[in-house]
């Protein structure tokens, strides 16, 4: 067997009679795990404002009337949903490193953290784009009539009327996207950020206790997630619009 | 001089023929009633002087503004004309008075005391004053329909146009809507008013037009119109509604 290796070691210091309270590794190796929450947190957030806007900008531009527009919006929805994430950061980062583009600074691990962040925002923002657009296109015809025989341009009939009541409707898709994205953050490890993921594989390298690194990491990611989905449920409470 | 002239107006929906050839003055502060069966072009004809229809051939001229002109400012035109629609197309993020204020502040650049002064002094005179700060799904549809022609009305149109404000309202609250129109037809307000509210015709309208099948069948004062009118199809239509 493969693992053999492994679970001889495990066993050689006592196997799981030295199995710690869940988690409490963490506390062990605070600068790397809390460093890797840090900059999963940095990821997850700089991400879904990238998403959303990305996303926003490319519903508009699917819904728009001019032609050249709803191209590129297509385009871009197709490319991005049509490729794996990991396969993106890796051109985001190594093969746009390769012709010389480091996301405008010179420090190796920022231009990989940024490499990451742009990754999330640009994949997640092609599913943010299709919720957005349903959106757009749920909000009833005859309020935009209503908003436009106002004398309120198409412009401000979008911000005024429709965006506003697309975010209400679509909390509970967004809200989907964006755990999601938290969870995808794990994937920039393999292009050397020191997310979460990253730290407890240092950790699991240094000290070989492999079901308590990840285990770790697994409750940093729910003390994550689980929040986020009770802020996506208040804020669909709160915001929802009767009709 | 005529606020609203249509001149041998066109409009097609596919091979329909919606407009054909609809000459029609509106004075201004002249009330005027459009009837006529389901499908004969009414809403079409209204919703052509906002250019929320475009129309195909002919000249139409609101306010001295050509609406069949490609390059006319629809924007502003649209700041002049207010309209009511059947389903009152209230934004329901917003509450009755945030729907009022809305154009006031983002078209005209009202600052937002301001228009909200405006807005309430409107809600107060469709009535409703109380419901200022309510949504619109927290209110009837006579309530709705009345917070929509105070939204109308805050942009101090010159005209207003009505497609068939009434008809989507349940019998008791209809009464509530037309004594509001029949208001500001009394401050000599310009109304184009599309109905089946025969009542309000016969004491409210100045002129009624009858529409059949994409034409302007027959054009008279009210008072003639129901004293007998000319045409035979709005006779027979006249009696339809009158006796239902």
């Amino acid at each position: 067997m493969p693992d053999l290796g492994v679970r001889a070691s495990v066993c050689a210091r006592g196997g799981r009679k030295d199995l710690t309270m869940p988690g409490a590794i963490m506390f062990e190796f605070p600068d790397l795990f809390f460093t890797g929450l840090f900059l999963t947190v940095q990821l997850s957030v700089l991400g879904s404002i990238g998403a959303l806007a990305a996303g926003t900008l490319i519903a508009l531009f699917r819904i728009s009337p001019i032609p050249p527009l709803r191209w590129v919006g297509v385009a871009y929805v197709e490319f991005f949903r049509n490729t794996p994430l990991l396969v993106q950061l890796f051109f985001l980062f190594l093969g746009l490193g390769a012709l010389g583009f480091r996301f405008w600074t010179t420090d190796t691990f920022e231009s990989i953290f940024r490499a990451g962040a742009a990754g999330m925002a640009l994949y997640h923002g092609a599913y943010v784009a299709e919720v957005i657009r349903g959106g757009l296109l749920g909000v009833d015809k005859g309020q935009i009539e209503a908003a436009r025989s106002l004398g309120l341009s198409y412009v401000q009939t979008l911000r005024y009327v429709q965006l506003p009541q697309t975010f209400r409707a679509t909390i509970p898709p967004l809200g989907n996207i964006g755990i999601a994205l938290i969870k995808n953050t794990s994937l920039a490890s393999t292009i050397g950020v020191a997310e979460l993921l990253q730290a407890a594989e240092i950790v699991e390298s240094r000290t070989f206790r492999t079901e308590e690194a990840f285990g770790a990491v697994v409750l940093l990611y729910l003390v994550l997630t689980i929040p986020a989905s009770l802020g996506v449920n208040w804020l669909e409470r709160r915001l929802l619009v009767a009709r | 001089m005529p606020i609203i002239e249509f001149h041998d107006v066109h409009k097609w929906f596919g091979p329909l023929h919606v407009l054909n050839g609809i000459d029609l003055k509106v004075d201004e502060g002249e009330v005027v009633v459009v009837i006529g069966p389901s499908g004969s072009g009414k809403s079409t004809l209204i919703r052509t002087i906002d250019r929320l229809e475009p129309i195909q051939r002919g000249s139409l001229v609101v306010d001295g503004m050509p609406v069949h002109d490609p390059k006319a400012d629809v924007n502003a035109l649209r700041r002049r004309v207010g309209m009511v629609f059947q389903q009152f197309n209230l934004f329901p993020h917003l509450t009755a008075v945030e729907n009022i204020m809305l154009a006031p502040r983002k078209v005209k650049g009202l600052n937002a005391a301001a228009s909200r002064k405006r807005a309430q002094e409107l809600l107060a005179k469709v009535g409703i004053p109380e419901k200022a700060d309510q949504l619109p799904v927290r209110l009837s549809g006579g309530q709705q329909q009345r917070v929509a022609i105070a939204r109308a009305l805050a942009m101090d149109p010159k005209i207003m146009l009505f497609d068939e404000p009434t008809s989507a309202l349940d019998a008791e609250m209809i009464r509530e809507v037309l004594d509001v129109m029949r208001q500001l037809a009394q401050e000599g307000m310009t109304m184009v008013v599309v109905t089946h509210e025969i009542g309000f015709a016969r004491e409210a309208s100045d002129r009624v037009v009858f529409m059949d099948a994409g034409r302007i069948i027959e054009d008279s004062p009210t008072g003639e119109f129901f004293a007998g009118a000319r045409e035979e199809r709005a006779r027979q239509f006249l009696s339809k509604v009158i006796h239902h």
